[in-house]
């Protein structure tokens, strides 16, 4: 075996969860009929309780563009994209040298990302947690761009979250 | 946390296979190889991303089956230093955490990279395990115990990633090897269970 290249790319938690979404991992208790090995399916569940899970590609696109200004390291910007810090505090740890860099715009930066990534979903029992997930989903989208639902890429996978919203969206 | 690799591996496929087309054969051939299997200085195979090429397919003689030379791409799970990563905690004792993130266990805070200073409290009826408690500030006392407690999940840092080398033996009570450990810390600002930090105006104030 040949390492040809041990570093061909960087993932964000949710390429990785739209990855296992796209081979047919979902939440529910019929997974034996999927082609996905029980280790992926621990990888899924673990990236569904992270913020990852309400996120959509054009949240992750703009969130990229919009902070180019702030010069952030390739490393700060994924950890950012995955943690999806709220608070001031929650970012500290994540961009080295704060202080010096920013001083200021720091809030700017988090309320930037509170803007533009949506929030995960609460941790409760996990049949609520379903609903709730969903709920944010739709409020989120309503805000966004309504160009989700035409977005081929979407329609084609099979995400049954994304049609439910597109359903909702089209009637009011 | 998620890293793409491109590899390129010989194998042989096995005839029962055959029905199969190829590219769904290899898949298949290379998802027991290597899902769920840690290569060194790697990390931690999460899943086969896709098949780039696929060149061979040579019968060698007393053989049953046809051998190929494919490059694909795997999604592996290594986390750089300075990474934040939440996790549950997995075990408590006097020597420090054990995280885990469900799909991988071994990760280790050891006891001075909890925040300083903290004291461990053993549970009634257990002998090692334990919970550690952050002593944070003189003037508040039992408000504002914060608590490492087992169902929480907990943010912290990673400082290293080792490999260490599979051991020729092994004696019998020790744990089973680890072939990826990850060493991580919890003394910094946002680090910790997520709820010590929900509450944060009032103790940015104090820090």
């Amino acid at each position: 075996m040949k390492i040809k290249e041990a570093n061909a790319g960087a993932l964000t938690n949710f390429e990785v969860l739209d990855f296992l979404r796209s081979r047919g991992a979902s939440k529910d208790p019929t997974r034996v009929i999927v082609s996905i090995a029980p280790s992926e399916f621990k990888v899924y569940d673990y990236l569904m309780e992270s913020p990852a899970c309400n996120q959509t590609k054009e949240q992750v696109s703009e969130f990229l563009t919009r902070c180019e200004s702030y010069k952030l390291a390739k490393a700060e910007v994924l950890n950012i994209i995955n943690l999806r810090p709220s608070q001031l505090v929650e970012i500290v740890p994540i961009i080295e040298e704060s202080e010096k860099r920013f001083g200021e715009k720091l809030e700017e930066l988090v309320n930037l990302v509170v803007e533009v990534l949506p929030e995960p979903p609460k941790k409760a029992v996990p049949e609520e947690e379903k609903e709730v997930e969903e709920d944010t989903a739709d409020g989120k989208n309503t805000d966004e761009d309504k160009t989700e639902t035409t977005n081929p890429e979407q329609i084609d996978e099979d995400q049954t979250e994304e049609n439910e919203d597109g359903e909702q969206m089209e009637t009011p | 946390m998620f890293y793409l690799s491109l590899i390129e591996h010989t194998l042989r496929l096995p005839p029962h296979l055959l029905h199969l087309p190829l590219d769904e054969a290899l898949k298949t051939e290379l998802k027991t190889l290597f899902i769920d299997k840690v290569i060194a200085n790697l990390g931690l195979c999460i899943s086969v991303y896709d098949i780039r090429s696929i060149k061979g397919g040579f019968v060698f003689p007393g053989d049953g089956a046809s051998t190929y030379t494919v490059e694909f791409r795997l999604i592996v799970f290594r986390p750089f230093i300075g990474e934040i990563i939440v996790a549950k905690v997995k075990e408590s004792d006097a020597n420090g955490l054990r995280l885990s993130l469900g799909f991988f266990d071994d990760i280790y805070v050891p006891v001075d990279q909890l925040p300083i200073p903290s004291r461990f409290e053993v549970l009634p009826n257990m002998r090692n395990r334990g919970r550690w408690i952050w002593d944070y500030g003189g003037e508040q006392s039992d408000e504002q115990d914060f608590l490492i407690e087992e169902t929480n999940p907990i943010k912290f840092q990673v400082q290293n990633v080792i490999y260490p080398s599979i051991p020729l033996e092994q004696p019998e009570n020790t744990k089973p090897f680890a072939p990826m450990v990850i060493t991580g810390t919890v003394n910094n600002d946002g680090l910790g269970p997520v709820s010590w930090w929900e509450e944060a105006e009032i103790i940015e104030d104090k820090s």
